[in-house]
Formats: structure tokens, sequence, C-alpha cells
């Protein structure tokens, strides 16, 4: 994954991942915590997280849990970077501002 | 199927779906995704919504792959150093990608279901839908009325003397018919005197009851065994019905079907039809009575 920071295009299912994370912008979410929150389909979830982190806009890691332990498979946690933090804060500001990102 | 063998079932459909939709994805993120995929799955509550997670990565996966080749494109195009060939390849991409061939076949399929539906099978299905059955009801002759044999007189046994006057012969009034008791009184012949008896003439009019206005449908009762076995016929069921329309013991079967699902849907129907019987009438008087008819479960029209 490109770790640059690259222009992503907006769309309505973006904007929902982008707030999603940042009502707290130091949590880690996994996939199916996004889709809990945002109530966005897998189909569209999956390469809008993607697309977030190939820009750099997010970074992930898995879950540091044992498996057989924990009896759940690991997860995989997206956070977002300071960029994207910045990055999405400029794109909630704007619609403030009534303009569009 | 049990909910639990079907629960099972859609969790491994779900588990293959997005096996098989992270091995489509291109080669260095498949691992990743299919354990990510996988992890959440199993985060999910109900088989429905796992199944829908499914669907969706399956859905997914042309999402990512067709991004990841537009960023090779671009990736090799900053390598030499043409600037616009992205631009290049999106504008030589093909008219549809393959999302959208996906999309558009999905919806030409559902047009061609509808369309066979509209046409062609709508009316080969109505065709094979169960007709609307008939009660045909076969009224029995009335039975003869029961009379009690009439001694033949003995003619020879009376003996009128032609030299005694007639004005002589005295007759006692017959007492006056009892009501109800009309077979045991005896009638005079037309000259009132002792002459030969004749036949008594007691005319009972009666009208055979069956069943009447309300008396439940045949088509409600055709057994739905037999109507998947194809299963038709008449039914005779005799019932016995009070004077108010009511059933006063169980109805039985007279003439079977020669199928024992039609058969006990017939009686079924008969005690069903308890309370909307027609009463048999004798001088217009509803009495207590017994009688066939017939139950005909049809499965042409």
């Amino acid at each position: 994954m490109g770790k640059e920071d690259r222009e992503v295009r907006m769309s309505l299912q973006t904007l929902k991942v982008l707030e999603a994370f940042l009502e707290n912008p130091t949590d880690q979410l996994s996939g199916a915590e996004v889709h809990q929150r945002c109530k966005i389909a897998s189909g569209t979830l999956y390469p809008i997280l993607l697309r977030l982190e190939a820009a750099g806009w997010f970074v992930s890691r898995w879950e540091s849990i044992n498996p057989s332990t924990a009896g759940r498979p690991r997860r995989r946690l997206y956070r977002l970077t300071p960029t994207g933090l910045k990055r999405a804060s400029e794109v909630f500001a704007s619609f403030n501002r009534g303009v569009l990102a | 199927m049990t909910s639990e063998r079907m629960v099972d079932w859609i969790d491994r459909a779900a588990v293959c779906l997005v096996e098989n939709a992270a091995r489509r994805t291109p080669e260095p993120l498949s691992e990743r995704l299919a354990e990510e995929w996988l992890a959440d799955l199993a985060a999910r509550r109900s088989g429905f919504s796992r199944l829908r997670l499914a669907l969706g990565c399956y859905w997914a996966t042309y999402s990512i792959a067709r991004e990841r080749r537009v960023a090779v494109v671009a990736a090799a195009s900053s390598r030499l150093a043409h600037s616009n060939i992205a631009t290049f390849t999106d504008e030589n991409s093909p008219v549809f990608s393959t999302r959208t061939a996906t999309f558009l076949l999905v919806v030409s399929l559902h047009a061609a279901v509808l369309c066979g539906l509209a046409v062609g099978v709508s009316s080969k299905f109505i065709k094979l839908t169960p007709p609307r059955f008939e009660i045909h009801r076969i009224d029995q002759a009335p039975p003869p009325v029961d009379l009690p044999p009439v001694a033949k007189p003995d003619l020879n046994a009376i003996r009128v003397d032609p030299q005694k006057p007639v004005d002589d012969l005295t007759f006692e009034p017959d007492p006056p018919p009892r009501s109800g008791d009309l077979k045991e009184t005896p009638p005079r012949d037309a000259e009132g005197g002792t002459g030969p008896l004749t036949p008594p003439a007691v005319v009972i009019n009666r009208v055979q009851g069956g069943p009447g206005i309300g008396f439940p449908s045949a088509h409600d009762f055709y057994p739905a065994s037999a109507i998947r076995r194809g299963e038709q016929g008449i039914a005779t069921v005799r019932a016995c019905v009070d004077g108010s329309g009511r059933l006063t013991s169980n109805p039985t079967i007279v003439q079977s079907t020669g199928s024992s699902r039609l058969d006990d849907g017939a009686l079924t129907l008969a005690i069903a039809g308890s309370g909307h019987y027609r009463a048999t009438t004798e001088n217009g008087k509803p009495v207590n009575s017994c009688y066939a008819f017939c139950i005909r479960f049809d499965l042409r029209n």
C-alpha cells in the first residue's frame, strides 16, 4: 500500500466512514465496527477503507491477540494518520463553509 | 431443512464466498483480505448478516481489482515518464467495466425472468393451479312410505241378507282420528258401509333433505396431499340430521372415492357442515332423517 498523501474522491459513503473515525480520532476500528457505526454495505466499505489507506489517510495493523485464546480470528484495525486527520478535518470544515471538497 | 441446518449452510456458503472473493483480489491483498473479511464475518451475529457481508465482499472484489489495475498503470506510467498514459488507458478501457457488465447481466436476467413469467410461463402455472370445486348433490328418491300390511278382506265372510231392508242397518260413528296416528286409522269405503277395505289413503309429502345454504365448499376441504397426487373422485356420504339441520351422529362413507385422503376430506366436510344441512320434511314438518349425498372432488376446469 502506498502511504503517499493523495487526493481521495469524496462520496457520501467516504464521508460517513471519515465521520466514524473523527468521532474519536485515536480509535482503531475494524471493518465490522465501521459497518456498525456507518451502516455501509461491505461491498462499498472495504474498497473505501483500502482507498483511504492507499492514499495515506489510514494505517492498518492486525489486532494483537492470540486467536486460539480469544476464540475468534484477529481483526484488521484501521486508524487515522495525522495526515488523514488533517485532511478529513479540512473536508468537513469546507462543508461548514458551504464548499464541497 | 431445520433452522439449525439452514444457518449452518448459510455460514458455510458465506465462508466460501468470502474465501473465493479474496482469491479474486490482486495477489498481495488476497491473503490479508481473506483473514480480515473472515474475522469481520465472525463478528456478525445473524446468518443472513454474514451472508450479506460475504456477498458484499464479492462485490467489493471488483472495485478493488479495478482500482488496483488503475494504480498499477499509473505507477507504470510514472516509471516510463508518460504522464498521460493513465488517461490513455482510461480512454481505451472497454465500454463496460466488469462491474457494469455484471450489473447489466443481472438486470437482463431479471428482465428475462419477468418476461417469461408474464408471457408463457405464467399461463402454464395458471393451468396447474387447482380449479374451483363444485359440490354436486344427488338427492336420493324418497323411500317408499312403510304402510302396514292390510289384510285382504274375506268377502265370503260378510253376508248381507238381501231381504232385510237397508234402513235397518246401523253403524257406529268412527272415532275421531288421532293426530300422528294416521297409519293406524282404518279408512272406510266410499259408501261408508262395511264393504271391502281399500288400501289406506295415507299421503305423506316427504321432501328429502341435503346440504343446505351455508354448507362448506369442497374446495376448502380438498386435501392438499390429494391435490399434489392429482386425486379426484366422488364420495357418497351418509349423514343423519335432526330437524334443525344438525348432525345426530358421525357421518359415514357409503361409497368411497378410492382414496383414503379424499374420503377423510369428505367426512371432514360433512362434519363441518353440521347446522347447515337442510332437514327432511314430512308434510312440511322437519323430521330427523338419514340420507346420503355426494361430494365431488374434481381437479378439472
